[in-house]
């Protein structure tokens, strides 16, 4: 082991210019990705909320009688999509309604009946805040007897669910294009230390050396460079974390709930390592006797 | 030790070697000689792997040209130790580094590297170069490096290919003299020369080889 430490570092010296540059590249390709997993990591955390706050109304009839509305509130809680129901009377509206008006409950004086219809508000559960599944319950409680209109959020859950699908996907494409050209870039820097060192390994090979113990130092190189890319992404990352985000964060409204995602700082070198042995394994290929 | 049994070698239309059939025993020193082209490196290249017959079978101890594969040729490279025309050293290691590298690719502790490296130079008398570069060596301290790579780990076979081709009598016999004593110990050895001075008085066979033929076989 020694040995193939020994050779990685001296090679890493050796070629120090041609490995320099392949660290920045890597680093300026896992800085992009890692700034796509913050955008990727902070809608989905923003969007992940939703199920907590999402709730379906439905608005029962006029003639329907509070024994009535708890025979359908009984139904409808034992559909496998709710967490709870509340039943909310006609009163119960009235009193929360006298209640948002404060000081201005004057309007509903004069009134014979309460305004509001009765209704029923009915919390899913968070794997149930799915369109699909929303639109299949919503056709389930339009065929109950005694309800009347229902209200939900249909466009906003559609919208915030095809904004999260599409960012991820996105960011799933972007990072495994990024990944390919950084494997690529690994490829190519020890492609050409190979070549560069094609008498040394021919040299190796009559010597009785076997194919690991020439394939190492490489495979190390490659990791190492890799690594090292993701180290110097990660560097940057973090200056832009302190030095824009963070300020971002504190004065810009809109940035108020952004976050920088912990796990970029062990997965930024980890993700250069892997793929800097990936490169430098295809790089090496097989080796023939 | 050695056997080539009806070996033939040919590049595209040339033949390089012709119907070959000769054996060496195990401690010999044997020589091979003819003129430049006449096959004497194709035959070691066919001993130690480098090259494979088109027809016909070389065996050398437990390894058979037959059956060899990338992962027995590395292991019968580590029994031969090679004295290359051309020497083969890497200039961006020292002396004691290209001599450890026969040493670590068997795998061998770095203390016993160290002790075998420094043993193996002091015996070519190159003790004293072991942090020098090739390229500040002389032909014949180059030359002796070779061998010391060549014989550190032990060998049970010294193969050198034209090994005093560019050095002056007094270094070529100082050569001789190693291979000789690397000989006494038992190690087989074939060495592939033009010069004479190399093999006369020896006693030792020496094979003629001549447009990829054996031409004849001599004491020396």
């Amino acid at each position: 082991m020694t040995y193939y430490l020994k050779a990685t570092l001296q090679s890493l010296v050796r070629e120090k210019w041609i490995n320099l540059l392949s660290v920045l590249t890597i680093a300026m390709g896992l800085l992009i990705v890692s700034l796509v997993s913050v955008i990727v990591y902070n809608v989905d955390r923003a969007t992940a909320k939703l199920p907590d706050t999402f709730s379906v109304t439905a608005y029962m009839k006029e003639d329907v009688s509070d024994a009535e509305a708890q025979q359908t509130v009984g139904v409808i809680r034992r559909n496998r999509n709710v967490e709870n129901v509340r039943y909310i009377s006609k009163a119960e509206a009235l009193k929360e309604l006298r209640k948002t008006l404060k000081d201005a409950d004057y309007i509903l004086e004069g009134l014979n009946e309460a305004p509001l219809p009765a209704s029923l508000e009915i919390r899913l559960k968070r794997s149930s805040v799915q369109p699909e599944s929303v639109k299949a319950f919503i056709a389930d409680l339009r065929k109950m007897n005694g309800i009347e209109d229902i209200q939900y959020g249909e466009k906003l859950l559609s919208s915030i669910h095809s904004i999260r699908s599409g960012v991820r996907t996105a960011g799933i494409i972007f990072m495994v294009i990024m990944g390919a050209g950084i494997t690529f870039i690994c490829y190519s820097t020890v492609k050409i230390l190979f070549y560069r060192r094609k008498e040394e390994i021919e040299t190796l090979k009559l010597l009785g050396a076997t194919r690991t113990f020439i394939r190492t130092p490489f495979v190390l190189e490659g990791s190492a460079l890799g690594a090292a890319g993701g180290a110097a992404g990660l560097a940057v990352l973090f200056a832009f974390d302190v030095g824009l985000l963070r300020s971002l964060v504190s004065s810009v409204p809109l940035f108020g709930s952004v976050v920088f995602p912990t796990f970029l700082v062990p997965a930024l070198p980890a993700a250069g390592l892997f793929l800097g042995f990936a490169g430098a394994l295809i790089a090496i290929g097989r080796i023939r006797f | 030790m050695i056997h080539f049994d009806d070996v033939s070698k040919h590049y595209d239309t040339t033949f390089a070697l012709r119907n070959i059939t000769l054996s060496l025993e195990k401690g010999e020193m044997a020589f091979l000689t003819g003129p430049s082209g006449a096959g004497k490196t194709t035959l070691l290249k066919l001993i130690y792997a480098a090259e494979h017959p088109d027809s016909g079978r070389v065996t050398m101890a437990e390894w058979d040209s037959d059956h060899l594969d990338s992962a027995t040729i590395p292991l019968l490279r580590r029994n031969v130790g090679i004295v290359f025309q051309d020497f083969r050293l890497l200039d961006n290691r020292n002396v004691f580094d290209n001599v450890a590298l026969a040493l670590r690719i068997r795998n061998i502790s770095e203390r016993d590297v160290k002790e075998r490296v420094l043993d193996t130079l002091r015996m070519v008398n190159l003790r004293h170069k072991t942090d020098s570069f090739p390229p500040a060596l002389s032909g014949g301290e180059q030359q002796r490096v070779v061998i010391a790579r060549a014989i550190a780990g032990d060998p049970i076979m010294l193969l050198a290919d034209e090994p005093t081709g560019n050095l002056d009598s007094d270094t070529a016999a100082g050569i001789m003299r190693i291979f000789k004593e690397i000989n006494a110990r038992g190690t087989t050895m074939v060495i592939a020369t033009h010069n004479r001075e190399l093999y006369r008085h020896t006693g030792m066979r020496v094979f003629r080889i001549d447009a990829g033929a054996i031409a004849g076989i001599d004491r020396g």
